[in-house]
């Protein structure tokens, strides 16, 4: 094949592409598929009938609103709405609605002088498709010639990066119109039902100056109105999908872009996870940090809250959270040190031995954790009574550290299989007890599993509820699990104080987690390979 | 046998038996504990009993010091988990001396409890509402105090029934016009009527409808009926208004806190709610300009208050060494716990109505609107919680909501709960 | 490896012996208790009465939920572990890739694991509730839908919302699991494969999923045993709403136990979901160890 050919053809698609797709964006963006029913005012008037004197009265009140409206230079419209019913009583009863509204159609370019903040995306957009368009102008140098044989990387970069420009504008042109019909439709009938009046003035300002001194769509596409993002979602996403496609082909047809798209997808997907992850703490964090009112407000238009209540923080302070919060670190650290201190020489012990039965009791602890607590209460709480443990913190470490057994011996052992015995063979040559090597051999070396145990076990018993409740009755040595409880009252959930203790619970061990991740995932892979 | 193994545990884990025979001995020779189990009503219920909510001091405190020799060990649990903590509790012999809750025929029918007479003050016994009384009675002896009670009424939005035109219901067909109208002048924007049957409490939305249309839990000779045709009318009526849309959305899973949650915030026009309801929509920050009614019936028969009651009850414990002083103790906590001086600051901080006659002057003077509210309670029919089967018919009956909100039929529900209960 | 000349036979199992302990007196204890207590006649308040044979099993499985119960617990165990598993796979792998900000997002990644389950459930609960839950909020205020969504509309969706929860709170543990496994793998094998021509799904089929295997079977052990025990979750969202058709066999047994009061058949169904539990991971770990062992 002659190369010349393949790098002429491989141009001409990619300009005939992309000029396609320049233009399918353009056109669809002149469109008047922004379409908006404004209902400027509404009077609902129950009990009234067509005809009578409070029908009168409350037309007449709305044509005066509307001759307002009219004197302003505005085409609105009154629509009338008549529910009749006839009740069990077989009385009829009436409800009439007025609302004079105006509907317009507009296309996305009525948005770039406007000042709505969503304006800025669209002049992001355009300036995109700008750029994109500079950019091929600028990579077609010389690329008609038939003198060449390859493509001049600059060129290509340019090509690729004009591709990548119209990709974006592609995918952001349905993501505009639909945000924004959506965004318009719940700020307008928020302010309109005086759900909202905070800034109300401000917006009505803004929506008008854009509304009305636009330009509107043609009437000639009146026939495409059905594509309008409100009605008919599907078809933008056919069209996305199609722009999707001829974008990737022209894209793709670069061998040098493929790279930066699985890049930008891997971030993509890192950040997805990532949002995903984060997204409940973001709403304890908001939730948290509310007034009482706010946490409830079905109709709260801001992402954070509009006034921080720090109070919130000291509320729980003075309701015990600081002495529920060193009751679990009691527990939990004595339960880690515990479960270690049992838990090392059963590992070192099956990773190193050779004895009867080891599989015997490897079954034996897995066996041991096959009962949820929830069901083993009755039982827990018997044994603490013959003990005399009950209400103790003592009790709920015994437990905890009893019910982490099988997975500190499991990521112990695998830990200790992993480092070769000849260290502690050749220790032991030189008079150094079993018990020596393992302390001042192996124990070092095999740090990172150990971490990785004590923070798994940590966490496990930081994070216990159901025996808690019952074990502990008095309130100063509860843990945190079960002190938060008190914020779920009979009477009400106080959402607010219950998150913001919650918080407070997460975050030490968020932060211990953070501090030895990195100790984490080696610890586990010798626990796992080995396992 | 038991105690072998406790032996053998025992000395297995020499320092759990160190710290764990620390503990008994902090008690003074003589002195008596009392273990208290008292449930959580609100937001200050554990400031009050345990912190400082109640003046500076707590009740444990104050009562520790004005009866010497008496030792309290007093824990406040939530709703969630006290049922959980006393079942155990007493599996393991371990049951407290003195416990707040609202069910008793169980402890009382397997020999549990203590009767009332032989530790409750007979000054303190006449003071207790006689109607109230009655409902703890099983062959005749009283098993349990009344603590608190709540009146349950209709509340409503008066704002939107003004703006909507519409009077307040009284029967069920007025109900469904109301909601009607709501509907369409809202157009859905507004939930009309708010129901609640989940696992929490739908055995109220069952007395809500059923005692309504002159049906109930029991016949008029006090056996269970739960399967009478008007019960499964007045549930039917009720699925109705879900299905109808009247209602919101989810009520198998949406408790009385969303409800109330959503009345606060204007979302719902009306509810039926304990008479709580004005202090908690203040307390979320709700500005509701809402008045009470009573709970619409069914056409031709009369409308009936739901009142809910909670008690306190004395276990016994054989193990007591001197079990006159033992009962004199609890006579102790009970007097002190219903001396009005204390009493009343805690039913007006928990919101409830009293249940005794002292309180009653005194909480009338700091909130008038409490004598209307004793009116009704007055007036109220409350939930067999005498009888053995309670927890079963509470949970049946729920259960059948629940099956028939999933498209079963409610006759049918009602009568295999009616022939478990027979059988 | 060698037992050395000096020790004594019983050695070894001195080493055992805290461990041992420990597990019999605090877990091997209450679970002998509530073998005898499947046994017994138990009354509505708790009292342990004599011994009343297989009656308490018989009850139990005659209990009207008892089909629904199973099948849901079948489903939560499948669909939560399975596409934990499989989602915590991916994660895994990309978490392996090497990339800007690895640290942080792998930090980011460890917090559901790192919550108290009951404070998950409570957040995911107020997150999904139709008229104030902040989804709705935050989805109408981002203008991606027009109005408000009833996201547990019915009793099977919620069901999905829960096995979604406990997939959400599981996944951190997987992947770590495997993200071990991973970085253990050898870069130079992936490389002479590349040599030698193999694609992505050849690479992936032939390196990757048998040597992070060990790694992954372990996980899946603990796991089955995990999310079969899962209580919290199912307890906070719904509580087994409407009559039981969202519980699994843990939150069903809780409500058996404390609202029913139907004391016997609770313990019983706790046994025979002990004897299920160590069924399907006996089974699981004799046939995956085995074919680990003969690899």
């Amino acid at each position: 094949m002659n190369p010349n050919s393949t790098v002429q053809k491989a141009g001409k698609r990619y300009f005939v592409l992309l000029i396609l797709g320049l233009f399918l964006a353009c056109l669809i963006m002149s469109l008047p598929v922004y379409t908006f029913t404004v209902g400027v005012y509404t009077k609902k008037s129950s009990n009234t009938f067509v005809g009578n004197e409070k029908y009168k009265e409350a037309l007449a009140e709305v044509e005066q609103t509307a001759d307002e409206y009219r004197s302003q230079g505005l085409a609105v419209e009154i629509s009338e709405t008549v529910t009749e019913r006839t009740n069990s009583k077989g009385e009829t009863t009436s409800l009439v609605a007025f609302t004079i509204s105006q509907t317009l159609k507009k296309n996305v370019w009525a948005f770039l002088p406007s000042s709505l903040p969503s304006a800025w995306v669209l002049r992001i957009l355009t300036a995109g498709m700008a750029a994109a368009l500079i950019l091929a102008a600028a990579g077609c140098r010389g690329s008609f010639s038939t003198e060449i044989k390859t493509l001049d990387p600059g060129l290509r970069r340019m090509r690729g990066l004009s591709c990548l420009f119209l990709l974006l504008d592609l995918i952001l042109v349905p993501v505009f119109i639909l945000l924004n019909n959506y965004l318009f439709w719940r700020r307008h009938s928020l302010f309109q039902g005086d759900l909202l009046t905070d800034g109300k003035e401000e917006w009505y300002r803004v929506l008008d100056g854009f509304l009305f001194q636009g330009k509107m769509g043609e009437d000639a596409a009146d026939a495409l109105k059905n594509l309008s993002a409100e009605h008919s979602p599907l078809l933008w996403v056919l069209l996305f999908c199609f722009l999707l496609a001829l974008a990737g082909a022209a894209g793709l047809r670069f061998g040098a872009l493929q790279k930066p798209f699985l890049r930008g997808a891997l971030y993509l997907f890192v950040i997805v996870i990532c949002v995903i992850t984060l997204y409940p703490y973001y709403v304890m964090l908001i939730t948290a940090f509310r007034s009482n009112a706010e946490a409830l407000d079905m109709y709260f238009l801001h992402l954070l809250p509009t006034k921080w209540v720090w109070q919130n923080l000291s509320d729980i302070v003075q309701r015990g959270v600081p002495q529920f919060l060193a009751n679990s670190f009691m527990v939990a650290g004595g339960a880690t040190l515990l479960a270690m201190l049992c838990g090392i020489p059963a590992a070192f012990a099956m990773a190193r031995m050779n004895f009867k039965g080891k599989k015997f009791f490897l079954g034996f602890v897995i066996m041991s954790q096959m009962f949820s607590p929830v069901v083993l209460l009755i039982g827990i709480s018997q044994l603490m009574t013959t003990l005399n443990l009950n209400d103790t913190l003592w009790g709920l470490i015994f437990v905890n550290a009893a019910f982490n057994q099988a997975f500190a011996i499991w990521l112990l052992r695998g830990t200790f299989v992993a480092i070769s015995p000849e260290m502690e063979q050749a220790a032991r040559i030189d008079g150094c007890s079993t018990m020596g090597s393992l302390i001042r051999i192996l124990l070092p070396m095999a740090a990172p599993g150990i971490v990785t145990t004590l923070i798994f076990v940590f966490i496990n018993a930081w994070n216990e509820y159901t025996i808690s409740t019952v074990l502990i009755t008095t309130a100063s040595k509860k843990p945190i699990t079960v002190g938060i409880t008190q914020f779920s009252s009979f009477n009400m959930i106080e959402w607010q104080y219950l998150f913001a203790a919650s918080l407070l619970a997460t975050i030490p061990v968020v932060i211990l987690f953070m501090f030895i991740e990195k100790h984490l995932t080696s610890g586990l892979t010798s626990g796992g390979v080995k396992g | 046998m038991r105690k072998t193994t406790a032996m053998l545990l025992s000395a297995a884990l020499v320092t759990s038996a160190l710290w764990g025979s620390a503990l008994p001995a902090f008690a003074e020779e003589g002195d008596i504990t009392l273990d208290v189990i008292i449930c959580q009503y609100g937001p200050n219920t554990n400031e009050w009993f345990l912190g400082s909510g109640m003046d500076g001091t707590n009740f444990v405190d104050k009562f520790e010091a004005e009866n010497p020799g008496i030792k309290l060990n007093l824990d406040v649990v939530s709703w969630n988990d006290v049922y959980t903590e006393v079942d155990t509790r007493i599996a393991n012999n371990n049951a407290p001396d003195i416990l707040n809750i609202d069910v008793f025929a169980n402890y009382a029918n397997e020999g549990l409890l203590l009767p009332v007479s032989d530790y409750c003050p007979e000054e303190l016994y006449n003071d207790f509402f006689p109607s109230f009384i009655e409902q703890s009675v099983i062959d005749d002896t009283v098993w349990a105090v009344p603590d608190l009670a709540s009146a349950r009424a209709l509340f409503y939005n008066v704002d939107m029934f003004e703006e909507v035109g519409i009077e307040v219901p009284t029967t069920w067909a007025e109900l469904e016009d109301a909601c009607q109208a709501i509907l369409d002048y809202y157009e859905g924007e507004v939930y009309p009527w708010g129901i609640d049957m989940t696992t929490d409490e739908g055995q109220a939305a069952f007395a809500y409808y059923t005692w309504g249309n002159g049906g109930g839990f029991v016949d008029a000779d006090g056996n269970w009926a739960v399967n009478s045709a008007e019960n499964a009318e007045a549930i039917n009526f009720a699925l109705g208004l879900i299905e109808k849309g009247y209602t919101n959305p989810n009520p198998a899973t949406q408790t009385r806190y969303d409800l109330q949650d959503m009345f606060a915030a204007g979302k719902l026009a009306m509810v039926i709610a304990p008479n709580q309801l004005p202090t908690y929509v203040a307390d979320k920050g709700g500005e509701i300009n809402m008045a009470t009614a009573n709970i619409p019936a069914n056409e031709g028969k009369s409308s009936s208050s739901v009142g809910v009651m909670d008690r306190v009850m004395a276990f016994k414990d054989d193990a007591a060494p001197d079990q006159a002083a033992r009962n004199e103790a609890i006579g102790k906590f009970l007097t002190f716990f219903y001396n009005p001086e204390n009493y009343v600051g805690w039913v007006s901080m928990e919101g409830f109505l009293p249940a005794v006659n002292s309180a009653v002057e005194a909480l009338v003077a700091s909130d008038p609107s409490f004598e209307a509210w004793l009116d009704v309670l007055g007036g109220c029919q409350f939930y067999p919680t005498a009888k053995a089967e309670w927890d079963q018919v509470k949970q049946g009956v729920i259960a059948a909501e629940q099956n028939a909100l999933t498209g079963a039929d409610i006759q049918a529900e009602l009568d295999a709960l009616q022939e478990q209960l027979a059988g | 490896m060698k037992k050395s000349n000096g020790e004594k036979w019983w050695g070894p199992y001195l080493w055992l012996l805290p461990s041992i302990l420990l597990i019999s007196i605090f877990v091997v204890f209450p679970i002998l208790i509530v073998f005898r207590l499947s046994f017994s006649e138990i009354s509505k308040a708790g009292v342990v009465g004599g011994f009343v044979g297989f009656k308490n099993y018989i009850d139990a499985v005659n209990l009207p939920a008892f089909a629904t119960v199973m099948k849901n617990t079948f489903w939560w165990v499948i669909s939560v572990v399975g596409l934990s598993t499989l989602l915590g796979f991916i994660i895994a792998m990309v978490m392996n890739q090497k990339f800007r900000g690895r640290k942080i997002a792998r930090s980011i990644l460890i917090f559901p694991w790192a919550t108290s389950l009951v404070i998950q459930a409570s957040v995911w609960n107020y997150i999904i509730k139709y008229e104030y839950g902040s989804l709705n909020s935050v989805l109408l205020n981002l203008g991606i839908i027009k109005e408000a969504v009833n996201w547990r509309s019915s009793y099977q969706i919620e069901f999905i919302w829960e096995c979604a929860v406990g997939i959400f709170v599981t996944i951190p543990f997987v992947t770590f699991c495997i993200l071990s496994g991973l970085q253990s793998i050898d870069e130079s094998l992936y490389e002479s494969a590349r040599v030698d021509g193999a694609g992505f799904w050849s690479r992936l089929f032939h390196i990757t999923l048998p040597l992070v295997r060990p790694s992954l079977s372990v996980s899946t052990v603990l796991n089955i045993i995990y999310v079969f025990n899962s209580f919290p979750i199912i307890y906070t969202m719904t509580k087994g709403a409407p009559a039981n058709k969202t519980d699994t066999m843990i939150t069903y047994l809780y409500m058996l136990n404390f609202y029913d009061r139907k004391k016997g058949p609770a313990n019983a169904l706790s046994v025979i979901g002990f004897l299920i539990l160590c069924l399907c991971s006996g089974i699981y770990m004799i046939t995956v160890m085995r074919k680990e062992e003969e690899a």
